[in-house]
């Protein structure tokens, strides 16, 4: 079930991450680097617009910008107020270091998985293997039912395909016995 | 005087060879006498009167007869030698020509048995060849038949998770949904943590 794979550019977990982001928690619906990078760009730009707020003129109009789901999630998961610089600088340093240093899993399904099938995977991944690790999500409509897991240097085959080549003695067998004929009533 | 001497002697041999002459005439022309003289002449008077013309016509008939009867005789066996002559060419020329015909005949007969022979043994040899091609291709169809379906088998056994899979996910591959197949994939991975988290750790 395992195959080697080339090895990637790591970007992976890093100790020193792990060490530094204990006190934040990366909640289970952000699962991919892609989400990372988005929170970040979201984040900054947050950043400056209340950086820029500050320094408005006094009576001047002010629109506050928007969070998204996943930033309000994070904010909220680690009790964090991103309305304080601090806080929010904390929160950037965080997504940076996950952005960097987390692991990640490359996973190929047949179809584009669901946001709740995502979180329940990422679920089961924080907890077993690493609290930070990250999904990208790939698609293969070939290999049916399943999934391909590409690791730093592994490809763990998780696929239908797979299951049915390792049953392969047991399905040359069936096919090799004779079909009983029910006998008629 | 010699010429007169000369012509002295020539007259007295002219006369001489004129008396000769006379002689001689006188002694032929002495006329015959009238009965025989000697036996011998009475002889010949009678021979001449036995033998007269009519008896001497008489014997040319019966000669004439007598040579044609042989003349004819000599025929028939002329004509009868000729004719067994001519039987017996025949019959030799027919012996000669039957013989001919019969070694000819046997010639062409024994050229013909030999043509023959020679075209049964080609196609004896033809037919022999054609039989050993014949069984070599059919070795030869039957390797590739049984190759062929090795192949099949084999290509079919490789390929049997591909095939099955393919089946099954034309059979439900639009009603197989991710949440069904989450306990499934975690139990992989459940299976496979260990290995997963060595993966992961060495690529930190």
């Amino acid at each position: 079930m395992e195959h080697k794979a080339k090895s990637r550019p790591a970007a992976h977990a890093a100790p020193a991450a792990h060490q530094a982001s204990k006190a934040l928690i990366l909640p289970v619906a952000i699962t991919s680097p892609v989400e990372i990078g988005r929170l970040i760009n979201e984040l900054t730009q947050l950043d400056e617009t209340m950086m820029q707020l500050e320094l408005r003129d006094p009576g001047q109009a002010v629109k506050m910008p928007k969070t998204t789901r996943l930033l309000d999630k994070l904010a909220e998961t680690n009790k964090l107020n991103l309305l304080k610089p601090e806080d929010r600088q904390q929160l950037l340093k965080f997504l940076k270091l996950i952005h960097e240093h987390a692991p990640v899993l490359k996973m190929s399904f047949s179809v584009d998985p669901a946001p709740v099938f995502m979180e329940r995977l990422a679920t089961w991944l924080r907890q077993e293997i690493h609290p930070q690790i990250l999904i990208n999500v790939g698609l293969q409509p070939n290999i049916g039912a399943g999934c391909l897991v590409y690791g730093n240097s592994k490809v763990f085959d998780f696929s239908l395909k797979q299951t049915f080549v390792e049953q392969r003695n047991l399905l040359l067998q069936r096919l090799m016995t004779e079909p009983k004929v029910e006998a008629k009533a | 005087m010699t010429i007169w001497w000369l012509v002295l002697i020539l007259a007295m041999i002219g006369s001489a060879g004129v008396a000769f002459i006379w002689l001689a005439v006188r002694i032929g022309s002495k006329p015959a006498k009238k009965g025989p003289a000697t036996y011998e002449e009475a002889a010949e008077q009678d021979v001449e009167h036995i033998f007269n013309e009519d008896f001497r016509e008489e014997l040319r008939n019966r000669g004439r007869l007598h040579f044609e009867k042989i003349i004819g005789d000599n025929a028939m066996f002329l004509q009868q030698d000729l004719r067994l002559t001519t039987s017996q060419l025949n019959e030799y020329m027919k012996n000669e020509i039957a013989n001919k015909l019969k070694e000819e005949f046997a010639k062409y007969e024994q050229s013909i048995m030999d043509a023959k022979q020679l075209a049964v043994e080609s196609i004896q040899k033809t037919n022999s060849a054609i039989d050993e091609q014949r069984k070599e291709m059919s070795q030869q169809l039957r390797e590739q038949i049984a190759g062929e379906k090795q192949r099949v088998i084999t290509r079919f056994g490789e390929e049997m998770a591909d095939i099955v899979n393919h089946y099954v996910l034309d059979a439900i591959g639009d009603q197989i949904d991710l949440n069904n197949q989450l306990e499934y994939i975690l139990a992989h991975m459940e299976a496979n943590k260990q290995a997963i988290l060595e993966d992961i750790n060495s690529g930190t």
